[in-house]
């Protein structure tokens, strides 16, 4: 195989942060929830910000 | 016939039957017994009746033990089996000890934290670093020393079966949880951090500094988080140092340049002196006429006419407030980004740090409003989304709520950085439990909040102090309610009475932690008590103990799952039927009475908390799973809800959410805290998102925050939502982008991340 490492892009295996809240607190990332938080998280209804005009 | 016997460890091993007699005659000798036949009678006894009786011809040890027991009380060894029953327990207790503490050394050791749960209890400590792991050693290994030989085996047993869960075990025997710092009492006249004095500071930089060092030195001697209940209030005063400071230079280089005026400075800074004394006045932001005025008399005593003079204090005014704006923008964004960096508890963990502001309506609090805001906006260096300070916005009629109030501005500002950062979040302080010790102007009588939710105010200990600063909680125990529903079997009488019970099982549990904790001495506590923060602890010397002003602290009971536990109890939770609601309301509301009365009877400040469940919200359900099976409901989820949410999983408006949710804030006055969950991007409709925070406010809840999704692409810098697809560089997750791309992006978005450190 000849096909070298292309040197010219960046970003392979890096992933996408995402920010949540758990109890109050944020996390950098879910990486670091524990087993029920993730669940939860996972859960969690939410509410379209579209139609909250209406409160 | 035996021939071998399965260990405890699953390893099949060859049958000696010298070892049951060994055991037996052991347990004989500690009362007194020296016939060895008889042991040796015995231990054939005990193999006949596991192949006769039992048919078992390859028993484990512990089947084996259990005949042995059998075989003793059998045959009227009595005494002998009770010997044998308890040497049995204490090497299982031994055993455990050793095996469980071990295995879990093990897999802290070996197991990466993404496989171990373990070291993914508390989201805020990385698990994976040396120092991670050995903070978990440690906590691990406390825990386990606390529940066999510190803990009343009462409350050990409701602990480790899930009854209870007493929170923050591994520092049983070392501290208490959180404070809220009035860091404007502990500047006044400098402080010491343990390792040296630090003089009172002298600008808005170097009160931003020393608050940072006091919320990371307070946190090494508290378990919990730290929080700043005055920080627009207190910061202030280094804005005031600051504009003044930089005044005097400003009008001296005017003079300099306007006038050729020689030693400028000196004279200026004379002339300022003189000015203070003669009329009061000082140069100050936002309110420099006064101070101009009265100056112009001595101006001109130093020969400079009238129209140098009013060039000179233009010149000087427009550069001070430029430059103090600066310089407190810059204060702040050091601040967040040295609380985002800096370390506690052996370089593991950054401290759990909140900040409370919103109410000061001077031009200086109101500025390190604003700039604390914008910093945040800003982000981190590489636009990444603050993780601390939690900020807390205090919501106040009068103050910031209507368009006409002072601060107005700031509550739309507050808004709009929480719709794009998640923080701030918001307190209110017109809800009739913050409201009735609010006393306009005095941060001390303004409820704040440690970010995670706790909240301190009453002080039945002494009435007089009921205040925020200097206190906070001391430890709190959480009630598995779910399981108590469980029990009742849809007897909700009965339910009352093992939630009685198990309240005075926690209230017993709390003192008796208590007395551990009013035992240590103040040089336990270097800063906490060594410095004064916590209330009266001023009062005492390094080698007291603590019990008389641990007292101002809290007590607190809390409790996790009422939805579940409703379920459980009448088939329906609060967001499904008004009964519920009814039957949580009484629920809560008994809880709390227990704990006045308690308060009222021992004249400490037992509270009632909305436990916050991180590390809990798995372990209840997972052992009632075990007990009762998957109920519908109950526990059928991997976790149970936080305290009195409706179930997060609920089809529910966002209204009603809040307006059910709200009289539980009133009830749990140790602390609480309402969520709403958003989808899509906030910014895009501030208008709804304020309208959220409005509605928190008229529903009488005390805290609340809104959730959103914050995503970022650390490899071009988007922050946003972010789905399958970056909408800046257009990558999927992991995905390679091209440099050629992010160069052409880069024009357009000149605070894109660097990117050189992703090629390897
Ligand atoms: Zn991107």
């Amino acid at each position: 195989m000849t096909a070298k490492k292309n040197v010219e892009t960046v970003g392979e295996n890096v992933g996408f942060e995402r920010i949540r809240r758990i109890t109050g607190y944020l996390v950098g990332t879910m990486d670091r929830w524990n087993n029920a938080k993730r669940a939860e998280e996972h859960d969690r209804v939410k509410h379209s910000t579209s139609t909250m005009e209406q409160l | 016939m035996i021939q071998t016997i399965v260990k405890r460890d699953g390893r099949t091993v060859p049958y000696d039957r010298g070892r049951i007699e060994r055991a037996i005659f052991k347990a004989a000798a500690a009362l007194g017994g020296t016939d060895e036949s008889i042991a040796a009678s015995l231990a054939v006894k005990v193999e006949e009746y596991l192949t006769d009786n039992l048919h078992n011809t390859k028993p484990s040890v512990e089947q084996i033990q259990d005949a042995v027991e059998k075989v003793l009380i059998e045959e009227g060894h009595a005494r002998t089996a009770k010997e044998y029953i308890l040497y049995r327990a204490g090497r299982t207790r031994v055993r455990e000890m050793n095996t469980g503490l071990m295995k879990t050394y093990e897999d802290l050791t070996f197991k990466a934290a993404v496989d171990n749960d373990v070291k993914r209890e508390n989201a805020n400590i990385d698990g994976d670093t040396a120092m991670g792991t050995m903070l978990k050693y440690g906590s691990e290994g406390a825990k386990q020393f606390v529940e066999m030989f510190m803990l009343d085996p009462k409350h050990a047993e409701a602990h480790k079966s899930g009854d209870i869960h007493i929170h923050d075990m591994d520092f049983y025997t070392l501290t208490t949880t959180c404070c809220q710092i009035d860091i404007d009492k502990l500047f006044t006249g400098g402080f010491c951090t343990g390792h040296g004095f630090l003089r009172e500071p002298g600008s808005i930089q170097t009160y931003a500094a020393l608050a940072c060092i006091a919320i990371q030195s307070n946190q090494n001697d508290q378990h919990g988080g730290q929080s700043i209940p005055n920080f627009d209030y207190a910061l202030a005063k280094g804005v005031k140092k600051t504009y003044r400071k930089l005044y005097v230079k400003n009008l001296a280089k005017a003079l300099e340049a306007y006038a050729d005026l020689e030693d400028a400075e000196d004279k200026v800074k004379a002339l300022a002196a003189a000015v203070k004394e003669r009329t009061g006045a000082v140069p100050a932001y936002l309110n420099q006429a006064p101070f101009d005025e009265a100056a112009k008399e001595e101006l001109a005593a130093l020969g400079l006419s009238e129209d140098t003079i009013k060039r000179a204090q233009a010149f000087a005014l427009r550069h001070t407030e430029k430059e103090t704006e600066r310089d407190t923008y810059q204060a702040m964004e050091a601040l967040v980004h040295n609380l985002n960096t800096m370390h506690s508890r052996a370089g593991a963990q950054i401290p759990f740090s909140s900040i409370n502001y919103g109410t000061d309506t001077s031009p200086e609090g109101r500025l390190v409003i604003r700039s604390v805001l914008l910093a945040t906006d800003a982000g981190l260096g590489n636009g990444e989304t603050p993780i601390f300070p939690i900020h807390i916005f205090k919501i106040k009629e009068g103050v910031n709520y209507n368009p006409e109030d002072p601060n107005y501005d700031l509550f739309k500002l507050a808004c709009r950085v929480s719709a794009k950062r998640l923080f701030p979040n918001f307190s209110f302080l017109d809800s009739p439990f913050n409201a009735q010790y609010y006393k306009p102007g005095d941060p001390n009588s303004e409820v704040a909040y440690m970010g995670c939710r706790t909240r301190v105010m009453a002080n039945v200990y002494d009435p007089s102090r009921e205040q925020t600063f200097g206190r906070g909680n001391l430890s709190f125990t959480s009630i598995n309610l779910p399981r108590l529903a469980l029990k009742s079997h849809h007897n909700v009488d009965f339910f009352f009475e093992l939630l009685a019970n198990e309240i005075d099982l926690v209230f017993d549990q709390l003192y008796a932690r208590f007395k551990i904790q009013a035992a240590k001495h103040v040089y336990n506590y270097p800063f906490l008590m060594g410095q004064g923060i916590w209330l009266d602890s001023d009062k005492l010397g390094p080698t007291d103990t603590l019990e008389e002003v641990l007292k101002h602290g809290t007590l607190t009971v809390g409790f996790i799952g009422l939805a579940e536990c409703l379920t459980a109890l009448i088939g329906v939770h609060h967001g499904q039927s008004e009964q519920a609601q009814n039957l949580g309301l009484d629920i809560i509301g008994y809880m709390r009475k227990r704990c006045d009365e308690k308060a009222k009877e021992t004249k400490m400040n037992y509270s009632l908390i909305a436990t916050p469940a991180e590390g809990l919200s798995g372990r209840f359900v997972r052992l009632d799973k075990k007990k009762y099976g998957i109920i519908p409901g109950v526990t059928d989820k991997e976790y149970y809800t936080n305290s009195f949410h409706i179930p997060v999983g609920f089809e529910i408006s966002a209204y009603d959410k809040i307006r059910l949710e709200a009289p539980y804030h009133a009830l749990t006055n140790g602390g609480h805290i309402s969520y709403v969950e958003l989808d899509g991007d906030p910014l895009q409709n501030l208008d709804a998102f304020e309208s959220i925070v409005r509605c928190m406010k008229e529903c009488g809840i005390g805290y609340g925050s809104i959730n959103h999704p914050v995503d970022r692409d650390p490899v071009c810098g988007y922050v946003g939502i972010i789905g399958d697809t970056c909408p800046r560089c257009g990558r999927h997750e992991g995905e390679a982008v091209s440099i050629e791309k992010l160069r052409e992006l880069k024009k357009t978005y000149p605070g894109m991340p660097d990117y050189e450190c992703y090629i390897h």
